[in-house]
């Protein structure tokens, strides 16, 4: 399938790249790009007082009557089979309602993994959910139990006897590499690509890097909680999900539950935090089914050592980057392979040498993954998967090479910049990571930065300044669908399924939707998080901005043209075509003569209606083949390493972004600075601890997966190119998840800079610092 | 018999028996549908459930709500993010400053944020790095809260958040018919045994030494969330007056074991810096609200930051059994990992230690600056008269099974002449005290080598070399 996908998309790719630019999306710039209008401004979120009143309800909040209550009991082996599992104990327990297990689990089909070849896919586990009685992974739901409250829930789960028959299993990175599987292709890209001999360029390069990076796994550690709750009402289903993929969820459910898709309504107004972990996985069709068979409405909410065993995270990857460079500093060679993990039943294959492929220009390359298949909780896509810690091999690599060189690394960067991209020789729609990177060099003051290492102390403390650079692919979603109602009065609703789980999503798109249609800020009223309304795919891959964009252009245009057939020949417009107007000031303008207008309530009103309706999808993401459309960053780092204790203190962050227009700077710089938050995480702390023997998790909680804290975020500077893309719409790309790739790099370089120690394993913890490793 | 009484969002509450170690969380969300306050990790880590307390003198604090058992409210006033809207709606100016600064992007961690804001701002407290490192944010980050916890501090407190009107009814701020002593109550009591005083626990845990004596339950409150253990019988020592001073005299501190870190910390700022300066790094604010210093010893863990502090102050632990009381050195309580010189129905009742020490120098090595445990903790307390060591005590956390002296190393300094070169051998003596252990949080090499090195930036530090970690500030 996947080597069919290799030749489809080539193909693609191929006849895109002769299709005249106007004739595709993006073709003709949007005519929104560099107008002055709301979109640009600083609007504050909008459910902004919901939230700091603690009144916007949550997934695992909504109050029903007859709530029961669900707790799990997860696997405490790897691989096996269930010799007993008696729950008289627990069934005659105060207050028990259900003991759900393989033995009494409605038969279910399995669920779809979500892939680029079925888009409207949902899954992060191909695995059966109680449906026999084998362990497939160390944490993997044996039972659950249903219980009048949560308390009598949790004592009753402890009350079932769980006998194991062990089986061997996989569960060691290392042991696996011998079996790893190469797949065809990675996402969206062919897996191995090369051009010229790489290696044997390497080897006769004037000057050359070649070394092993390794970064360990990574949690999500959204503030919120996965949890639901389920609500039947005879042959219908409500779910208050916490999800990133509201209609797609939808989806998945009816089609496992065998329901018509209208009978299934998935909620999720709020979400605490997503950054990839909210999607679909057991607890969903658990807690639906339970529910089902109490006909009561069920609330379960997992522990937060439940959401590390049950909910994958970001795989561990061990990584090689070499490099050679001719004497001026030209790459003749790049090199980036690895592994990680990703077993059959997952879905994300962590593509962490896709961002290298169109980084910099070099004479041979030679790029692969390779994937393990352990027996693990299925990985799954977390923030930037892949380039977040692609980026950090391939970004030391580029850093160790300038100091052998004893070039400045902002320099032997800006030598490498690719006209074209490297490997297609498609255009890039815009790239001005040149200007990101000399823009950060002057505010940071990088001319500050000693070339030498340890040649800056302040007492015990080393000084040290790094920098890396960060991309991101832009990716716009097909097939979400938004619905315009514009009422007499004029006031206009815009409706689609996509989720806001603090982006900003619903206050951006109210700025493009005034802009859009002529109205102002407060004629919108956004609405989202409801299955119920037109469907939109799943809010990944930073593509939910530019996608509901699209949706909403596609919606305006459609508009135009039922409102001009509404305006019929009394109207100042009669006789325009569609394309001769504009939406502007509350109405429909005449741009050749803009004395010919009328309002959209006119012309309702003289049509006799209260309002109109129009519903539309964004045009196919044509534009993604026919240039190369990817933002990027610059990042600067300073960091205090004491000599003493290896104690390491990130003083400074500077993050350059090249990413299209900014539509709303106050969202966007959190958005930015948290992806920077996350980098530093994942430079200074962050690690799922694996007990490889066992398959465990050995931190499955917020007091050891250490996500930054208060005092150990730095000041973070955060500025732009401001520089729109021309060929998407309102010239903007998804800010998600750009901002975390390259941090953990320019962190690591900075530490380099300092003590002249080069840490090529994430994190940096003290004991990589000092002691037998640091040493 | 011993109802539980406190005041919430203003409304007297009235419970009476039930299950002792239920959590104030629990009962917001579940009971009273008061789902502003947030469940995220059940163990004091996150600050999501973040309310705030006030006492009958009208001190506020916020607590963890999720470690929080509901007989330790009596008596307080509890205020969740739901009590701060004013009479007509109005909005907290820590909230409208959150929404201008967009302090708030997902909207999870706020509300717990909002009630540490709103707590401090009450207080007048403009230390938001301290009163705000206990809330933790994946989305964004702390600076635009930090800058709308500024914003807000210029504005005045509403008067909506002035003392709780009903609060002085005597009914509640008496804790109701809690405090009645002893009156036939040897029995476990659903709602856990509330002593009035000392003398009162120690017949009733002599009586009961199985029993659970839980204080701030930052610790115990674990293990009813995440064990899910029994703890019956218990008892609550927040009502315990005298267990909760501080006095000083004669050149000591004398510290009733029921003494909030916090509070301890504010005793020690003046006169012990260095000890106050480690212990603003002892989890959280939350934490340090609610857990006392004689939990922190009693507990015995390696890794607390109280006693190797306490050690090295030379400290004398008041243990008592019934009437009967003993006096001991604080390291001789530390027999080995978790077991300590403690016997069946006795209990920690008071650690008393020098007032001052100049050269007492604590220091916290940990992955994180704030919220997390320490890989070591290391505390120095090294006598110098006329050039040469007269004493010497090193104590360190998180190098063996239990708090511990580095016996040979303060042997190889005592009598030696204060310089590099001692250090050196004591360093080199520090080898054979030791055999520290590789977990999560740090090697074993390097806890070895860095316990040395620290001896080194002791020198450094005490000859004024800046060694402060603190250079980074959002």
């Amino acid at each position: 399938m996947s080597r069919v996908q290799n030749t489809l998309i080539e193909s693609v790719r191929k006849v895109v790249g002769w299709v005249p630019e106007r004739w595709l999306p993006g073709g003709t710039p949007d005519p929104l790009i560099g107008r002055h209008g709301a979109v640009g401004t600083q609007l504050a979120q909008l459910d902004g007082p919901q939230k700091v009143r603690g009144a916007a309800r949550f997934a695992a909040e909504v109050p029903l009557e007859g709530l029961c209550y669900a707790a799990l009991v997860n696997s405490p082996v790897t691989r096996g089979r269930i010799t007993r599992l008696d729950t008289a104990a627990a069934e005659a327990a105060p207050g028990v309602l259900l003991v759900l297990t393989y033995r009494n689990m409605p038969r279910l089909g399995l669920v779809p993994l979500m892939g680029v070849t079925n888009l409207g896919a949902v899954g992060n586990s191909a695995l059966p959910i109680l449906q026999d009685d084998q362990i497939r992974y160390n944490g993997q739901v044996m039972a659950l139990v249903l219980a009048e409250t949560q308390q009598q829930a949790d004592h009753a789960a402890r009350l079932i006897d769980l006998s194991v028959d062990t089986a061997p299993a996989l569960s060691d990175f290392q042991a696996a590499k011998p079996e790893a599987r190469t797949p065809a292709s990675i996402l969206v890209e062919r897996n191995e690509q090369s051009a010229g001999d790489a290696e044997a360029a390497l080897r006769q390069a004037a000057f050359s890097t070649d070394a092993t990076y390794t970064t360990p796994g990574h949690n999500h550690a959204a503030i919120e909680l996965h949890g639901v709750t389920a609500h039947w009402t005879g042959n219908r289903l409500v779910l208050h999900d916490a999800t990133q993929a509201v209609a797609p969820t939808a989806a998945a459910l009816a089609k496992l539950f065998g329901l018509r898709r209208e009978d299934v309504r998935v909620l999720s107004p709020f979400v605490g935090g997503g950054f990839g972990a909210k999607g679909f996985w057991d607890h969903q069709v658990l807690a639906v089914a339970a529910a089902r068979m109490v006909d009561r409405p069920v609330r379960l909410m997992l522990s937060r050592e439940a959401v590390f065993r049950m909910v994958g995270g970001r795989s561990p990857t061990e990584q090689r980057v070499a490099i050679g460079a001719d004497a001026e500093g030209r790459f003749t060679a790049l090199i980036h392979t690895g592994y990680s993990v990703m077993p059959p039943y997952s879905a994300s294959p962590e593509q962490y040498t896709l961002g290298t492929r169109s980084l910099y220009r070099a004479q041979s390359y030679r790029f692969g993954q390779k994937h393990l298949d352990l027996d693990i909780v299925p990985n799954t896509f977390m923030r930037a998967p892949g380039e977040s810690v692609g980026s950090f091999a391939v970004e030391s690599a580029v850093d160790e090479l300038a100091h052998a060189m004893d070039i400045d690394p902002v320099e032997l960067r800006l030598r490498n910049e690719p006209e074209t991209h490297p490997l297609t020789g498609t255009p890039f729609s815009q790239r001005a990571l040149a200007t990101a990177w000399r823009q950060g060099a002057d505010r940071f003051g990088w001319d500050a930065r000693s070339t030498m290492p340890r040649a800056r102390r302040d007492g015990e403390w080393l000084l040290g300044m790094g920098c890396a650079a960060g991309n991101f692919p832009y990716v716009r979603m097909p097939s979400g669908a938004l619905r315009i109602r514009l009422t007499r009065d004029g006031q206009a609703t815009l409706s689609t399924s996509a989720q806001d789980m603090g982006m900003g999503t619903a206050t951006v798109q109210t700025q493009h939707a005034a802009d859009r249609l002529g109205l102002p800020l407060d004629a919108i009223t956004f609405e989202m998080g409801d299955s119920d309304l037109p469907a939109a795919p799943v809010a990944g891959g930073s593509s939910q901005t530019v996608s509901i964009a699209a949706a909403i252009a596609a919606a305006a245009s459609k508009l135009t043209v039922e409102l001009l057939r509404l305006a019929g020949n009394a109207s100042p417009l009669a006789g325009l075509r569609a394309g001769e107007v504009r939406l502007a000031e509350g109405g429909l303008v005449c741009i050749e003569d803009p004395t010919r207008r009328e309002t959209y309530g006119d012309i309702l009103t003289r049509a006799g209606r209260d309002e109109i309706s129009v519903t539309e999808t964004g045009a196919p993401p044509l534009e993604i083949f026919k240039y190369a459309m990817l933002s990027h960053s610059a990042n600067f780092c300073e960091v205090r390493v004491s000599d003493v204790t290896g104690e390491l203190r990130v003083t400074r962050l500077l993050g350059v972004f090249d990413v299209g227009t900014i539509l709303n700077p106050r969202m966007a710089v959190s958005q930015l600075r948290g992806g920077m938050i996350m980098g530093l995480g994942m430079a200074l702390s962050e690690e799922v601890l694996f007990d490889e023997r066992s398959g465990r998790i050995m931190n499955p909680g917020l007091a050891d997966y250490h996500i930054p804290a208060h005092l150990d975020v730095p000041e973070i500077d955060v500025t732009w190119t401001g520089i729109p893309d021309p060929r998407s719409p309102l010239g903007a790309r998804g800010i998600g998840e750009i901002g975390i790739t390259g941090v953990a790099a320019a962190i690591a370089n900075a530490v380099f800079n300092a003590t002249g120690k080069r840490l090529r394993d994430l994190p940096l913890t003290l004991d990589r610092l000092i002691g037998a490793e640091g040493a | 018999m011993t109802d539980i009484a406190f005041h919430l969002n203003g409304t007297p509450i009235r419970l009476g028996a039930g299950d002792p170690t239920r959590t104030l969380l629990d009962y917001l969300r579940e009971d009273r549908g008061l789902t502003g306050t947030k469940e995220a990790c059940r163990e004091g880590d996150c600050g999501a459930c973040t309310v705030m307390v006030r006492d009958g003198t009208g001190r506020a604090q916020a607590f963890n709500s999720c470690i929080l058992f509901l007989p330790q409210l009596q008596g307080k006033s509890v205020t969740t993010v739901e009590g701060l809207r004013g009479p007509a709606g109005q909005m907290h100016p820590v909230q409208e400053e959150m929404i201008a600064h967009h302090g708030s992007q997902c909207g999870f961690c706020t509300p717990g944020f909002i009630m540490s804001m709103a707590t401090a701002h009450l207080n007048g407290d403009q230390n938001h790095d301290r009163a705000l490192a206990g809330n933790l944010c994946r989305c964004t980050g702390y600076a635009p809260i930090i800058r709308a916890a500024e914003a807000a501090a210029a504005r005045p407190v509403p008067d909506w958040m002035g003392q709780d009107a009903a609060f002085t009814c005597s009914e509640i701020s008496s804790g109701g018919e809690a405090r009645t002593g002893l009156g036939g109550q040897t029995a476990p009591l659903a709602t856990g045994f509330s002593p009035a005083s000392t003398d009162d626990l120690a017949q009733w845990y002599l009586a009961n030494p199985d029993a659970t004596l839980i204080a701030g339950a930052t610790d115990v409150g674990l293990w009813v969330t995440k064990q899910l253990r029994d703890l019956a019988p218990v008892a609550f020592l927040g009502g315990i007056a005298d267990l909760a001073q501080i006095r000083q005299q004669d050149g000591q501190f004398h510290v009733g074991a029921g003494v909030t870190i916090t509070d301890l910390m504010a005793a020690v700022e003046d006169t012990l810096p260095s000890f106050a300066a480690l212990l603003a790094r002892y989890a959280s604010q939350q934490v340090r609200n609610a857990a006392t210093i004689g939990g922190n010893i009693a507990n015995g863990s390696p890794i607390g930051d109280g006693p190797p502090a306490l050690i090295a102050l030379g400290a004398s632990l008041h243990l008592r059994r019934g009437d009967a009381r003993r006096l001991i050195a604080i390291e001789d309580f530390f027999l080995d990992y978790r077991k300590q010189d403690r016997q069946p129905g006795e209990f920690v009742e008071a650690v008393s230690f020098a007032d001052t020490a100049p050269d007492l120098r604590c220091y916290k090595i940990s992955k994180r600056f704030d919220q997390d445990i320490s890989a070591i903790c290391a505390c120095f307390n090294v006598t110098v008269a006329q050039g040469r060591v007269t004493a010497a005590r090193l104590a360190f956390g998180g190098m063996a099974g239990i708090p511990k002296r580095a016996a040979a190393a303060e042997a190889a300094l005592t009598g030696a002449e204060w310089s590099l070169d001692a250090i050196r051998q004591a360093q080199a003596a520090m080898a054979g005290d030791f055999m520290p252990m590789s977990d999560m949080r740090a090697s074993a090499a390097y806890r070895a080598e860095v316990a040395a090195a620290l001896l080194e930036r002791y020198f450094h530090d005490l000859a004024g070399t800046a060694t402060d970690i603190l250079e980074v500030r959002a």
